[in-house]
């Protein structure tokens, strides 16, 4: 029976795949939950999702690193000999991060990442092509330079140890700031409210906060 | 800031991290997912919604 690799989860914990509906695939310290997959074509978007509800409802019950979306592997023993492989270094990261949840931050230019038009000379000609594109290039240079300063006070506001902090700036042209922070769940109302406050005094951008996630930024790949 | 929220806020730094991040057990099979161009191709033009992304689409 071919297999979707969902998450791992610690021995201990094998229990939430009955109430899941998951196949268990065992190693000694950690299990690998994993769905019956048919392997007739490509996956769509309902898959994509389906995979982080799963991940999402293994996370709320028990710790668990999730996998990511499209591992399949031929049949039960194919993936237990590739969880042996890798056992020990994924009950390090489990013990690591399996308690903590990823919270998605994204902060959105408000007028979209648009660049004004440029001139006022005809659009057809070569001067207001190059003019266009010394205007691009300024206004990247100056988002750039506004991501990097919102980054900053992001990570002022958020006072997260640096190690359970990714960020990318400007990752796409609608997008100032991309970050994963990995907090515990305790933690999450009160850096929500913080960064509340940060989004009001942002005039230029979006504020969204995604989250509780699994640790999917921070789980490790080999 | 609640995951019931997911449907208000931008989809492509969940498809993102799906994708591109998790862990992975090496030497598996690896399936495609039909749609995703489609998926980055809204997602990169705007900050959008599962809505949003399911009209265009149906529109492509």
């Amino acid at each position: 029976m071919t297999l979707l690799l969902r998450a791992i989860v610690g021995a201990e914990d094998v229990g939430v795949a009955a109430e899941l509906g998951l196949t268990v695939v065992p190693a000694t310290s950690v299990v690998a939950l994993a769905s019956p997959w048919a392997a007739a074509g490509a996956a769509g978007e309902a898959d994509l999702l389906d995979h982080h509800r799963v991940i999402q409802a293994i996370f709320a019950r028990v710790p668990c690193l999730p996998a990511r979306f499209g591992s399949v592997f031929p049949d039960a023993g194919a993936l237990g000999a590739r969880l042996a492989l890798r056992e020990r270094d994924l009950a390090t990261q489990l013990a690591r991060l399996g308690h903590r949840c990823e919270l998605a931050i994204t902060c959105a230019w408000r007028d979209g990442g648009r660049v004004a038009p440029a001139t006022s000379v005809p659009a057809s000609t070569g001067r207001a092509y190059l003019e266009r594109g010394v205007v691009r290039a300024r206004t990247q240079k100056e988002r750039q330079l506004r991501a990097d300063e919102i980054v900053a006070r992001l990570l002022g506001e958020l006072a997260v140890e640096p190690a359970f902090i990714r960020h990318r700036t400007c990752p796409r042209p609608a997008v100032a700031v991309s970050m994963s922070a990995l907090v515990t769940r305790d933690e999450i109302d009160q850096i929500n409210s913080r960064l509340e406050r940060l989004g009001a005094q942002l005039p230029d951008v979006t504020t969204v906060v995604q989250g509780p996630w699994a640790p999917y930024t921070f789980a490790v790949s080999e | 800031m609640r995951e019931g929220a997911t449907l208000d806020v931008p989809l492509v730094e969940l498809v993102d991290r799906l994708l591109n991040r998790g862990v992975v057990l090496t030497g598996e099979l690896t399936i495609s997912v039909a749609g995703v161009d489609l998926v980055y191709l809204g997602l990169s033009v705007v900050l959008t919604s599962v809505e949003t992304i399911r009209e265009a689409g149906a529109k492509i």
